[in-house]
């Protein structure tokens, strides 16, 4: 047995040489980028630059959409798992179908797309005045953003939450109704609590994407939004690679936070199946 | 009751998520170039992809990369749950940690790593590099849905195996293999469209001549998408369409339940369909470039341009006039030009900078003397614009001059009833909300140290301070910063003035009569683009020929046909047979208009960091 470990560890050594070279050590470079300058001497300057009132207002800003997109994906996609569960579709199938086919059509022309669509004189513009209404204008505000964000983002959401309300058994439902707990007591106490895990990894996958991006904001934002993405971004353009890996460096500890997250909903979703 | 309410939430969702593919399959099938505009029905727009041999190398290099970086990290991700599944937790969740960082990671970041990490070590970026790139941030979902189907999987049926007589490697294929084939199959699904549908990271990593279809249309946004473009992007959506349709709705076997062997065999057929069209579409794609490629082949030369700067018809003609295949790509700004040349990324035989920027180029000792014996064609550059190029080419040395033009106003006189000739007008609250800026910094500067009669190279603090003060009590009454979105914006009649380039305005005058443009008195910027050829450049010969190549005046004609950018060719303008372009004041304005503007000159590094500094106060002042 002890044997079969061994020559099973030799199957893994690529896999373990692959994600240190290519993981670990690009982060090690951003850490080595964000704490030099350009002449490779160490400085503080690059992580103390988020003190300045344009970097920590877009940070500030980045937050707050961040959070009404995840906030607003997680109210349509827990309904929307929820009767993608009840319907019994034929499984996964259908789900992949929807939420995935999306992604086949490249995700710059989708959110140019949506430019079109929200633009003065565009397609919902020109549509809406057909019935009189006019003035319905959000392309270039903070909406518009947050709409590319929710439509982006909104699978990642959906999926994780729906593989774990499949996994809940039927019975306990139906136990639940059975003792007499109505429809939103069952919801509450039964469903919910048990799907903390997908719950979980949603929020992670949506709201990382949506603190980071600058494609988003780029397109939909009209340039007068700048977003922590956006300014990482701009600072490579702009030749400023040390600075970018700072700021870089400031978003990570999201990340982390993230992780340390992530890691408690594994060990969570390990017990559901344990019980199981 | 409640059953309708569900399907119409169903509905309303499906209906979001697919509003825009519906506008972007309407718009393959549109005879107008601008999204959301219909002008009629065609079909143009599909045999035109079909000859465009850019975008089928693209569509090629995608596809490829896709195929490699999800087989690579499915074979990689599977055989390390092998293991993991046996290993002990802690060890194990340590390692599943590490595997999803560039899952949760920001992509920014992570691209940034890669980039700094290729930089860092001296590597050229490169067609491996984005494939290094790819495979790494595909493993995380070969992971997540293979490793719990080796946990599910009794190890006993292994064991058992192995008993009755199969070697390991039977044991694997015929036993383990089977039993975790479907998270063995999704995770190389979500990894090929993951890797199809990346920007960020291979935007950081590719090297020069490698697109993909997210970096060309990233270029491309910025100057108006092609619509061939969309006609790729419904190709590929409706044969994924079918392509899950057959697989989830086509004929199953009729005891899907229950009978494991035949779930397997339709999982295997699922994999033999996904695989047999993969195989046939690249096959397809790599037998039209070989029917393509039939042209005499003398060596390559890598062109680095503007965006939208060429008639791709010179191109072809170029190539088979003199046999050198070309690898032609387009920056967006100088400025993320210059990163990718000065940190060697990517390399190139010719590039196409602005004046200030080849300055700065010189500076940093990056470009190599130009053999001018082997451009013969230069005769035909006008002398006043060889003289102007002194300007930061002092002995004419370095470049020649491709395109130039000035910085102004076009605005749109059905929207603006008043005479326009002075920058302020972009500055009245009359027009809150119609105003359209350029996102880049000089060109936002040139406005303000214009109207304020400072220099537009000045590094006067105080100036510098008033200029952004001005930009920033601007900035509630301005639409948009953009850059070539302008075009559109302004054709679509969505704004009624806008900062733009001379080149552009005589585009977009065709497209929209309304449409007018103006140098305003105060003075602005002209401006000269030239081609250049940097040190580490592979090719010089090649790199000569083209440069002379496009200062033939038929070919240079051709050119201001297509861009209507100004052009330095005065033989080229000669032939010229509109009378009213020929003597345009927008395309050759006379000395009146040019005297009173200025060129941009480079900084230094402080400059461009004093600059930089300013310009990201405006980018963070409030809105509105």
């Amino acid at each position: 047995m002890n044997k079969t470990v061994k020559k099973n560890a030799l199957f893994a050594s690529p896999y373990i040489v692959w994600i240190a070279a290519f993981i670990i050590i690009p982060l090690l470079f951003i850490v080595y980028y964000g704490f030099t300058d350009r002449a490779g001497n160490f400085t503080l300057e690059n992580i103390k630059a988020i003190a300045r009132p344009e970097y920590y207002e877009a940070l500030a800003l980045s937050l707050i959409l961040a959070v009404i997109s995840t906030i607003i994906c997680l109210l349509l996609a827990y309904p929307l798992a929820l009767i993608l569960r009840n319907m019994n579709m034929s499984k996964q199938g259908f789900i992949v179908f929807i939420f995935i086919l999306p992604m086949w059509m490249n995700f710059l022309l989708r959110t140019y797309a949506w430019q079109a669509i929200l633009d003065i004189n565009g397609v919902l513009d020109v549509f809406l005045a057909k019935f009189g209404i006019t003035g319905f204008n959000i392309i270039n505000t903070p909406a518009a953003i947050v709409l590319g964000m929710v439509y982006d983002y909104l699978p990642f959401m959906v999926l994780p939450i729906y593989n774990v309300l499949v996994k809940i058994d039927d019975n306990v439902i139906n136990a639940a109704r059975d003792l007499g707990a109505n429809f939103w007591q069952t919801l509450f106490k039964i469903i919910i609590p048990l799907s903390k895990a997908g719950i979980a990894s949603g929020i992670i996958m949506v709201f990382v994407p949506s603190l980071t991006t600058f494609v988003i904001s780029d397109i939909l934002g009209g340039g007068k939004l700048l977003l922590i993405g956006n300014i990482v971004e701009n600072k490579v353009k702009a030749d400023n690679l040390n600075l970018a890996a700072g700021l870089s460096l400031v978003l990570m500890i999201f990340i982390v936070i993230n992780m340390v997250f992530s890691g408690n909903d594994e060990s969570d979703s390990v017990k559901v199946k344990g019980g199981k | 009751m409640k059953s309708f309410a569900r399907r119409f939430y169903l509905f309303l969702i499906v209906l979001f998520l697919y509003m825009p593919i519906f506008v972007l399959i309407v718009a393959s099938f549109n005879d107008s170039k601008i999204l959301g505009t219909w002008k009629g029905f065609t079909l143009h727009w599909y045999r035109d992809f079909f000859e465009n041999a850019t975008m089928m190398n693209a569509l090629r290099t995608t596809l490829v990369i896709a195929l490699l970086s999800a087989t690579i990290a499915t074979v990689l991700g599977t055989l390390a749950c092998m293991t993991m599944a046996k290993m002990k937790k802690s060890t194990k969740n340590i390692i599943v940690g590490i595997t999803n960082i560039p899952m949760l990671n920001a992509e920014i970041v992570t691209a940034l790593a890669f980039m700094l990490l290729f930089i860092g070590l001296g590597v050229s970026l490169s067609f491996s590099t984005v494939l290094i790139a790819h495979v790494t941030f595909c493993i995380p979902y070969v992971v997540l849905n293979v490793l719990p189907k080796v946990q599910q999987m009794d190890s006993n049926m292994y064991e058992a195996a192995l008993d009755l007589g199969a070697t390991p490697i039977q044991a694997f294929f015929l036993v383990t293999v089977p039993e975790i084939m479907p998270g063995i199959l999704s995770g190389f699904l979500m990894s090929f469209t993951m890797s199809i549908d990346d920007f960020i990271i291979t935007h950081f990593t590719r090297g020069s001549g490698i697109n993909t279809l997210s970096t060309m249309i990233y270029t491309e946004v910025r100057k108006g998408i092609k619509p061939e473009m969309y006609a790729l992007s419904t190709l590929l959506f409706v044969t994924v369409f079918i392509l899950l349709f057959l697989v989830n709705y086509g004929p199953k076997s009729k005891s899907t339940k229950k009978h494991k062997s035949l779930t397997q065999l339709m999982f295997k057929n699922k994999y033999t369909i996904a695989v047999s069209v993969c195989v046939v579409i690249i096959v397809g794609i790599f037998g039209y470039q070989l029917l393509k490629d039939d042209k005499e082949y003398i060596g390559d030369v890598y062109v680095y341009n503007w965006g939208e700067y060429i008639d791709p018809e010179v191109i072809e003609l170029f190539e088979e006039e003199t046999g050198y295949k070309v690898h032609y790509e387009e920056f967006e700004t100088n400025e993320e030009m210059f990163t990718i040349v000065d940190k060697k990324a990517r390399v190139y035989d010719v590039i196409c900078p602005s004046d200030y920027m080849i300055e700065k180029m010189l500076e940093n000792d990056l470009l190599t003397e130009i053999n001018f014996d082997n451009i013969p064609n230069l005769e035909h550059i006008g002398k006043q614009y060889l003289e102007s190029a002194k300007g930061f080419d002092p002995e004419n040395k370095y470049c020649v001059p491709y395109c130039w033009g000035t910085v102004g106003i076009c605005y749109n006189k059905n929207m603006v009833n008043e005479e326009v000739n002075s920058w302020s007008i972009l500055f009245d609250e009359k027009y809150d909300g119609k105003i359209l800026m350029q996102a880049s910094v000089r060109d936002a500067y040139c406005v303000a140290l214009s109207y304020l009669g400072y220099s537009i190279n000045t590094l006067n603090e105080d100036e510098l301070k008033e200029a952004t003060d001005l930009l920033v009590s601007q900035k509630p009454i301005v639409q948009a910063y953009v850059v070539d979105q302008v075009r559109d914006k302004m054709i679509k009649n969505a704004a009624a003035l806008a900062v733009i380039y001379s080149g552009e305005a005589i585009y977009m005058q065709e497209e929209n009569d309304a449409l007018e443009y103006v140098v305003p008195d105060e003075g602005s910027n002209v401006w000269i683009d030239g081609w250049v050829i940097p040190k580490d450049c592979q090719n010089k010969e090649a790199a000569e020929a083209w440069i002379n190549f496009l200062c033939r005046p038929d070919i240079a004609l051709m050119n201001f046909e297509y861009i209507t950018y100004s052009t330095p060719n005065e033989s080229a303008r000669a032939l010229i047979e509109d009378e009213d372009i020929k003597n345009s004041q927008i395309a050759f304005p006379d000395n009146s208009v040019l005297s009173r503007c200025e060129v941009y000159n480079y900084l230094g590094t402080e400059g461009d960091n004093l600059y930089d500094y300013y310009w990201t106060i405006v980018g963070g002042a409030e809105s509105d």
